[in-house]
């Protein structure tokens, strides 16, 4: 038992349907065929009928006896010899009838003055539609007084065997003609559908060659010039787009941090065996266990920074209560772990935070404090000797987002390397990277931790000036306070 | 010999670099990009070049590229953290000599960087041979007629540079720029120096038999035994 319902091809369908619409539609013309054709066989039955009773009626003279009689004189009848016909008076005296007839065996309902009636009967096997009609016969007409007017009746029959045949051959014919319509269309549909499907053939046969080693599709001229298809060929070729942007991103980071840490690696083996190529004083030893310990270090930081990145990108990772931290307080922390660092570079830190702000964002306490901490670094390691670093907190431009800047007076950054310095394991500069010794990875890492709390991060630059980081995020309400984002920034206290 | 590193990974050029001065006692330059490497390859003073695959400015590839289209034949040592086959397919076909997959042993390091030092100037063995003297450049020994010669660093450096082509003449600039690294200058009066004790420490052991190396004024110097005819080009 198969548990999806067989669902059948498109041109399957479509035949069917068209089929389908088709045997309705015979069915319907046979159905109004047979009502046409009775009718019009009918009446010119009909017509016969009284044509015939006309003439039986014709043949109806005067007796030339004393009671002003009438009889049926039969010498100029000639009807065909399945027919019958009778003529009796208003006493009911049969006149004259046909030489196969025999009189009704019961007494024939009195017909309605002024009006034809028919009425069926069966006669040695065959139906026979009959016609009784009224007439009159003036008896004497040249007698003064007008003559006497005789009333008489007459009933014809006829057998109506030849009529169905005629009615049926009719439909039969409008059947057969149906049927033969049904019998070239199927096909013919089945061939058109197939030419007219092509396109859609040619678009799946192409898209079914797409892989994730193969990217390439390019879609028939048909799929994107044939109305129904142009939207899904567009759909799939962004689609593909996007998917492949994703994959070789995917790759180039794998292939960078295979480079970073396969260097970081040798960088250590290499400390290691070059204390071990010959025999050295204890003195060279240390300086050398010391270098390959920073070395290790440095491994160390590079694994840590991947994984927080790989722990930031995953989005999937989302459990728990939603986070809140408190922007203000995470300031401070960056400021605080920050402050040996810029000691050492002997740059100043100078943060503008609104007093008493409570601003709250969508980060966990730990990646706001990283964020803000990684931003201070990178202005610190790019800040010459006796320059500031400013940290400013505002409002953001869009209602419901706060803002901060991380500003540096340092050498800035190349206006072609710009647009590049966000991604992972970037170093377009080598002389900045090699100067803070940097992966390349400290930026990607605050932009996922924004981006993940859909904030937006941007960088501006004027070469040999300043760095302008800007990071809006959006404000939530905080936790120790219960009033809306926008007040709980606004109160003080 | 004299080696050029180019390699951005600062810690890891070091390393190298020591190794190289330490081990087979090579003079070492670096370069910590690839258009920096380009222009101290373009001087052509090199033996042998190490190059790095991912750098700044000029990747490794292109750096080759540029090598070969001049037509500059120095053996090129390629370090790589790249997988798969077809890159170093690719490398190979592009004129790379060898691949050494990081993270490398150093001593596979140095071993591959002197074979490659020593098939460039066309010999197949480190054990170099003339009569009566004998240049092993693996456990780095000399021996006149059998009998061991205690020769200092540069000395041995000197000798294991022209025994590579003997009865070939080397410019004393030429001899300076391979032994040497980029201040090679600040020992332009030590090298004769040098060569003075090289001669006296060789010919003390077989007095009286012809000098083994020669110096030719205003030409330098060459080594005066071995096959009768010269080798011309470098």
């Amino acid at each position: 038992m198969s548990k999806a319902k067989k669902s059948h091809s498109i041109a399957f369908r479509l035949i069917a349907a068209v089929l389908a619409v088709e045997l309705l539609s015979a069915l319907l013309i046979g159905f109004l065929s047979f009502g046409y054709e009775r009718h019009i066989h009918f009446l010119a039955f009909d017509a016969i009928l009284h044509g015939r009773v006309a003439s039986v009626l014709g043949a109806v003279q005067d007796a030339e006896d004393t009671q002003d009689n009438v009889i049926l004189d039969k010498t100029d009848l000639h009807f065909p010899k399945d027919d019958i016909y009778e003529v009796y008076d208003a006493q009911g005296r049969v006149l004259g009838r046909s030489s196969n007839w025999h009189g009704m065996s019961a007494p024939l309902p009195e017909p309605p003055h002024h009006h034809d009636r028919y009425f069926h009967l069966v006669l040695s096997g065959q139906q026979y539609r009959v016609l009784v009609c009224r007439g009159s016969r003036t008896v004497d007409a040249g007698a003064p007084g007008g003559g006497k007017l005789r009333h008489i009746t007459v009933l014809y029959g006829a057998p109506t065997a030849r009529l169905w045949h005629a009615i049926r051959a009719a439909v039969e014919f409008y059947a057969a003609g149906s049927i033969l319509l049904l019998a070239v269309t199927g096909p013919l549909i089945a061939w058109l559908l197939h030419r007219g499907l092509l396109p859609l053939r040619q678009l799946a046969a192409l898209a079914s060659r797409v892989s994730a080693d193969s990217w390439q599709f390019s879609p028939p001229a048909s799929a994107r010039t044939t109305p129904e298809l142009a939207p899904l060929t567009t759909a799939m070729e962004s689609v593909l787009q996007r998917l492949e942007r994703s994959f070789t991103q995917q790759r180039t980071f794998v292939s960078d941090a295979a480079h970073e840490l396969k260097t970081a690696v040798a960088v250590v083996k290499s400390s290691l065996q070059l204390l071990g190529l010959r025999q050295r004083t204890p003195h060279e030893y240390q300086a050398g266990l010391d270098r390959s310990l920073a070395d290790i270090e440095r491994l160390e930081e590079l694994v840590a920074k991947m994984l927080t990145l790989a722990r930031v990108e995953d989005s999937s990772a989302t459990s728990g209560p939603p986070a809140v931290a408190d922007l203000a307080e995470c300031v401070h922390q960056g400021v605080a772990q920050l402050a040996s660092v810029a000691e050492l570079r002997r740059v100043r830190m100078e943060t503008e935070v609104p007093a008493g702000s409570r601003a709250a964002v969508p980060l966990t306490q730990e990646d706001c404090s990283m964020l803000i901490s990684n931003l201070l670094l990178n202005a610190i390691q790019h800040s010459p000797p006796e320059s500031s670093v400013h940290l400013r907190v505002t409002l953001g431009q869009q209602p419901g987002t706060v803002e901060f800047r991380v500003e540096d007076h340092g050498d800035g950054i190349d206006p072609a390397a710009l647009p590049h310095v966000l991604e992972r394991f970037y170093r377009g500069d080598p002389s900045r990277a090699r100067s803070t010794g940097g992966a390349g990875l400290g930026l990607a890492i605050c932009k996922a931790v924004v981006e993940r709390a859909g904030g937006s991060i941007v960088l501006a630059s004027r070469p040999a000036q300043d760095t302008t980081v800007t990071v809006s995020l959006p404000l939530v309400p905080h936790p120790g306070a219960e009033a809306s984002p926008a007040s709980a920034w606004l109160r003080t206290g | 010999m004299r080696v050029l590193l180019v390699e951005d990974e600062v810690r890891l050029a070091d390393n190298l670099a020591d190794a190289l001065r330490d081990g087979p006692g090579f003079a070492v330059d670096c370069a910590l990009d690839g258009l920096d490497g380009d222009r101290m390859a373009g001087n052509r003073c090199y033996d042998l070049i190490i190059l790095d695959l991912m750098l700044p400015r000029l990747d490794g590839h292109g750096l080759l590229q540029r090598l070969r289209a001049r037509e500059d034949a120095t053996p090129v040592l390629i370090l790589t953290a790249k997988e798969g086959k077809e890159t170093i397919v690719e490398l190979l076909n592009a004129g790379a000599d060898d691949y050494l997959a990081k993270p490398f042993d150093l001593g596979e390091l140095i071993a591959r960087a002197k074979a490659l030092i020593r098939r460039g100037k066309g010999a197949a063995h480190p054990l170099f041979a003339v009569p009566g003297l004998e240049v092993n450049t693996l456990e780095q020994t000399v021996r006149r007629n059998g009998v061991l010669v205690d020769l200092s660093p540069t000395e041995y450096r000197i000798l294991e540079y022209l025994i590579h082509h003997p009865r070939r003449i080397f410019s004393k600039r030429e001899l300076l720029e391979h032994l040497y690294d980029y201040n090679w200058e600040h020992h332009s009066n030590v090298i004769e120096a040098h060569v003075s004790n090289l001669r006296k420490k060789l010919d003390a052991v077989l007095p009286g038999a012809e000098p083994v190396i020669e110096t030719l004024r205003g030409r330098g110097y060459r080594m005066a035994i071995g096959p009768e005819q010269a080798v011309v080009q470098s």
